[in-house]
Order: structure tokens, then C-alpha cells, then sequence
């Protein structure tokens, strides 16, 4: 008893050890922190540090140790930008963090981080579908596949909230 | 001796697999780029079934994207609007009381019970076993008649409120309930030993796609699929939402990583749902009315954001909802579905495999398509080339 109480505690205490290196890790990059209900903590990142901070992550922790859940674009029409979420989750403990960046809506460039974590794949192609973010350096992005061939026709990312006729 | 050219053949045979497709009966088309048997190259081609729904939930108001945000998948419409509804909660600061909590479990555990046992039969029917399939669809509908007790529909549930449940259940549906499920689990167990012990299913199904723990978390594999690949993910486990901090459980994982892995974490999971859904029905807490006064509920919504997770039977589902505090309409909703991931991410899976394999391997993704394909997808291979040594080139067995 005393013996499986003791390897639980050693379990827990490396658990946390987990966690925080790839905190760690995010936080020099942050330049503001936040959270989002419930209990997900929230990093705000330049745009050009995404792309830095996955490769260091691969790097330090490699790919067993986290994954991208998903990428959330939202169009913020009011502050004329664009902002991104990354949605991490940390093994084993699966706690999830959020990577966020703001990138200006005339030019909505930013860094793909395809080659880096190949799960990116299907979220960068859909909020460039849908919002029209380029994501730099990603070969497969291409219009069409999923808004209908009448919207793509008028040029309409339908997310985005000035998109008329959607 | 170590080939030290590489000529590349741009020339193969394209096989559209789909968009009526072998495998499941919804709109997706695999292109495999074969090579003789063998598979090269897959892009993965969908939009036949594109409904927008992130747009039209930002359309309608919160109250009414519960409707929504229920179809965007038959089979697992619960699991949807628990995510959403739960989501609309941490904005709103309501909890549910544990009642509520205990029935919304217990009716997405039914929902992983039929779906599961759903993908295994349709599995059974694409490796040659009707029969199989026929028996697992028959013994599927006892479930469903469960979930209709329960919600009072067999598929479209709409279970879910802000704040509980759509219905309480009382002492005789408890009853009829565990009755069902008492008799449904010698039938799963049954089933789980014919895709145990079966040779011919094993040899089909063994060594068939198989997915290394780095390639699966480096991909965003999720769900059955991971947890096959020794990969220990399960939002239950560790988000504790709802009631699930309180039911005990255990989450199955297996080392393999192939097909026939995946197929037998699926039973293994169903029958820990029997054992759930059979302690919550024993369990019941009867703290209060789990169906809460629609009339009650906020009219005003304040500016906040939350993301929210729940393991639907494919693996983590994910909602992040956005509220302005303006309007009574979300600011902004992103859904993603665990086939968006498994789907869309998993073409290296079907390399070297052959032409044959190709709707077993996509079978045991359990893919869902309208889950998918409320959102784009585009698959180009990446960076994935297939080369030819000279001596094929010449003629020579490579």
C-alpha cells in the first residue's frame, strides 16, 4: 500500500515535470498570457515565433510528448485582424494549452508549421479555404475542395464577416 | 549493394476509390496512385456533403445552435451538443446539477455502444462476414431502442439543454434499461471473441496499417485509432466533464497499432460502456429536476470564449465557442471533428499497402463523413515520394 501510494506520487510528481517543460518552453516565447474557460492556459506569441516555437518543441520534447489538436481561425473585423489559436495537448497528462497570434487582415500571411508537426495539415487547409490565411510554405493549399465551386468563383472566404452572399 | 541512384517514374494507375464508396455508404473519394498492387500515393477528395454549419451557427442564436450543432452527425449527435451545450455553459457560469450529469453520460455511452458496434459490423461486411453484419446490426437495434427510452428518439436525440437534460427518466425505464444492456453484453462479448479467435478475420485484419506511436501523435491521429498505437488519450480521463470524474472506468489501449487492434479496442471499449452505463443506471443520484425551465435560462450572454472537449466514439471532438456579449448569437464557432484528423491526416497509413487494403485500412479509421465535411479538405501528398531503382528500371525485380 505504502509502496503503490509512494510510485503514484513519484507518478504525479513527474507528470508535472512534463507539463511545465513544454511551458517552459512556450512561455519565452509569450508576450502576454491569459486563459480560456475551463482552466486552458492561453499564450499570446508573435506571428513570426509560431513556426520558431513548434520546431523548438519538436526539438526539445519531440513528438510523443504533445499534439495539435487544431488550429481556430476567427476573423476580428473590428480590430481589422486576424486572430489564430493552436490548441496543444500535452502528454500524458492531456492538458491543454492555447498558442495564440494576431496577423493584420490586408495581409493575412503567417509561417506554415506543415513540415513541422504534420498534423497542421488539415486545419491550415481549412482556415485557408474558409479565411482565406495563407499559411507560407504549405504546398497543398488550394481552394475549392470544400466551399462550392460558386463561391470559390466569386472569391468569398465565407468565414471571414464582411463575406456577402454566404 | 546500396542503390546510389534514384530515377523518379512519374507514371502509375490512378484507382478512384469512391465517392460511392466500398467501405461506407457516404460521398468520399480516394484516389490511389498504385503501383501493380501497390499503393504509392493517396489523395483524399471530399465536398460532396458540405453544409456550412459553422457559418449558420453564427447565424442563429446560442439556444438554437443546439439543433444545429446536433446534425452536423447522426451517430454521434449527443456527443455534439453535450460539447457545445457544455461550452455555452463556462460562458454562461451555470453547472448542471449531478443528475443531469449522470444522464448526459449515460446517453453518450449508448451512443459509443451503437457506434462502435456499428463500424465493427460494417468491418465484418467488407472482409466478406454478412452474416456477421447482419447478427451485430440486429443485436445494434437493442441499443437503440435503449437510447430511445432514454431520449425518446433512436437516433436524433436533441437530449441536451443549457443547464441538464431534455428528460428525467423514472424507476420502470431504469429497469427496462439494464434489462437491455444485461442482454446485450454476452452478445458483445460473443462478438468480441469471433474477432478474437476467428483466423480468418485475424489474418485480414493482423498487420494491416499499422501506425507507429510517433507517426500517430505527430499526425493528430485520435481516438480508437491512437489508443491502438499505445497511445493513452482519452478527454473522459482527463477533462473529467460532466459525470465522468465520478464513474469509474478504464481506458483501453493496445500496442499493435493495426487494423485488427483498432477493431478490438473498439469491443473493449464497448463493453466498458455496458459497465458504465449499468453503474450509472444503479447509481442514479436523485439531487433534483434534471430538466431545467426553458423559460429560465439567460436572455443575455457575456463576452467570453471557451473550448471544450469530449470523447466522441471516433476520439477527442472539439468546440471552442466565442461570445461577443453584443448579440445572442456566437461570435464564433469552431468545431473539430475527430475524422477532420483521422482522415484527412492519415494517408501515409495506406503506403505499401495493397489496392485490397485500402477500404479495410479506412474502415478501421471508422471514418464519418458529414462529421468531416462540415469543413474543407484538401490531401496532397506531402513530401512523400516514391522512387524506383535503376534495376527495375532495366527490367531487373526490385
Amino acid at each position: 500500500m505504502a509502496l503503490s501510494s509512494f510510485l503514484n506520487l513519484l507518478r504525479r510528481v513527474r507528470l508535472v515535470e512534463s507539463v511545465n517543460d513544454v511551458i517552459k518552453i512556450v512561455e519565452r516565447y509569450a508576450v502576454e498570457k491569459g486563459s480560456i474557460k475551463p482552466d486552458r492556459m492561453l499564450f499570446v506569441v508573435k506571428p513570426e515565433s509560431v513556426r520558431k516555437l513548434f520546431e523548438e518543441l519538436v526539438d526539445k520534447v519531440g513528438y510523443e510528448r504533445f499534439y495539435l489538436s487544431t488550429v481556430v481561425g476567427s476573423d476580428m473585423k473590428e480590430e481589422n485582424r486576424f486572430r489564430l489559436d493552436y490548441y496543444v495537448v500535452i502528454l500524458p497528462e492531456e492538458r491543454t494549452i492555447v498558442i495564440r497570434t494576431y496577423i493584420p487582415r490586408d495581409q493575412p500571411v503567417i509561417d506554415s508549421i506543415v513540415d513541422v508537426v504534420p498534423a497542421a495539415l488539415s486545419a491550415e487547409n481549412e482556415t485557408y479555404d474558409l479565411l482565406g490565411i495563407v499559411f507560407k510554405g504549405n504546398p497543398a493549399l488550394r481552394r475549392g475542395f470544400f466551399v462550392s465551386s460558386d463561391v470559390v468563383d466569386k472569391g468569398v472566404y465565407p468565414l471571414r464577416k464582411d463575406a456577402a452572399g454566404v | 549493394m546500396a542503390v546510389t541512384k534514384i530515377v523518379e517514374v512519374p507514371i502509375s494507375a490512378e484507382v478512384p476509390i469512391g465517392p460511392q464508396h466500398p467501405a461506407l455508404h457516404e460521398p468520399l473519394l480516394l484516389r490511389v496512385y498504385a503501383d501493380g498492387e501497390e499503393v504509392v500515393r493517396v489523395e483524399i477528395n471530399t465536398g460532396y456533403n458540405h453544409r456550412g454549419i459553422e457559418k449558420l451557427c453564427e447565424k442563429n442564436t446560442f439556444y438554437k445552435d443546439i439543433f444545429i450543432v446536433g446534425r452536423v452527425c447522426g451517430i454521434c449527435n449527443a456527443v455534439h451538443a453535450n460539447c457545445y451545450v457544455r461550452a455555452v455553459e463556462q460562458i454562461l457560469g451555470i453547472e448542471p446539477n449531478n443528475r443531469a450529469k449522470y444522464l448526459r453520460v449515460l446517453s453518450m455511452e449508448l451512443e459509443r455502444i451503437h457506434s462502435h458496434m456499428l463500424i465493427n459490423a460494417v468491418m465484418a461486411e467488407n472482409i466478406g462476414f454478412e452474416n456477421l453484419f447482419m447478427q451485430i446490426m440486429l443485436d445494434r437495434e437493442m441499443v437503440m431502442k435503449a437510447k430511445e427510452i432514454l431520449t425518446g428518439s433512436r437516433v436524433m436525440a436533441d437530449f441536451m439543454m443549457v443547464g441538464g437534460v431534455r428528460r428525467d427518466i423514472d424507476d420502470v425505464k431504469r429497469a427496462r434499461l439494464k434489462d437491455i444492456l444485461l442482454k446485450l453484453r454476452p452478445k458483445v462479448e460473443y462478438y468480441k471473441k469471433v474477432f478474437e479467435e476467428d483466423e480468418t478475420i485475424f489474418k485480414r485484419l493482423a498487420g494491416v496499417g499499422v501506425v507507429k506511436r510517433r507517426d500517430a501523435l505527430a499526425h493528430g491521429l485520435l481516438g480508437p485509432v491512437a489508443r491502438a498505437s499505445g497511445i493513452r488519450i482519452d478527454s473522459r480521463a482527463s477533462d473529467k466533464y460532466d459525470a465522468y470524474g465520478d464513474i469509474p472506468f478504464k481506458v483501453i489501449t493496445r500496442d499493435e497499432g493495426d487494423t485488427w487492434a483498432r477493431m478490438m479496442v473498439r469491443w473493449d471499449e464497448t463493453l466498458e460502456s455496458i459497465e458504465m452505463s449499468i453503474y450509472i443506471l444503479d447509481k442514479l443520484p436523485s439531487d433534483g429536476n434534471p430538466v431545467p425551465d426553458e423559460r429560465k435560462l439567460p436572455r443575455r450572454f457575456p463576452p467570453g470564449e471557451a473550448f471544450t472537449r469530449v470523447e466522441a466514439p471516433r476520439g477527442e471532438l472539439t468546440y471552442y465557442v466565442m461570445s461577443d456579449g453584443k448579440s445572442l448569437n456566437p461570435y464564433r464557432v469552431k468545431i473539430r471533428t475527430p475524422s477532420f484528423n483521422n482522415i484527412i491526416n492519415s494517408t501515409f497509413m495506406y503506403l505499401k499497402h495493397t489496392i485490397a487494403d485500402v477500404p479495410v485500412i479506412l474502415t478501421s479509421l471508422d471514418p464519418c463523413i458529414s462529421c468531416m465535411e462540415r469543413a474543407t479538405v484538401i490531401d496532397l501528398e506531402k513530401g512523400v515520394k516514391y522512387t524506383v531503382p535503376f534495376k527495375v528500371l532495366a527490367g531487373g525485380k526490385p
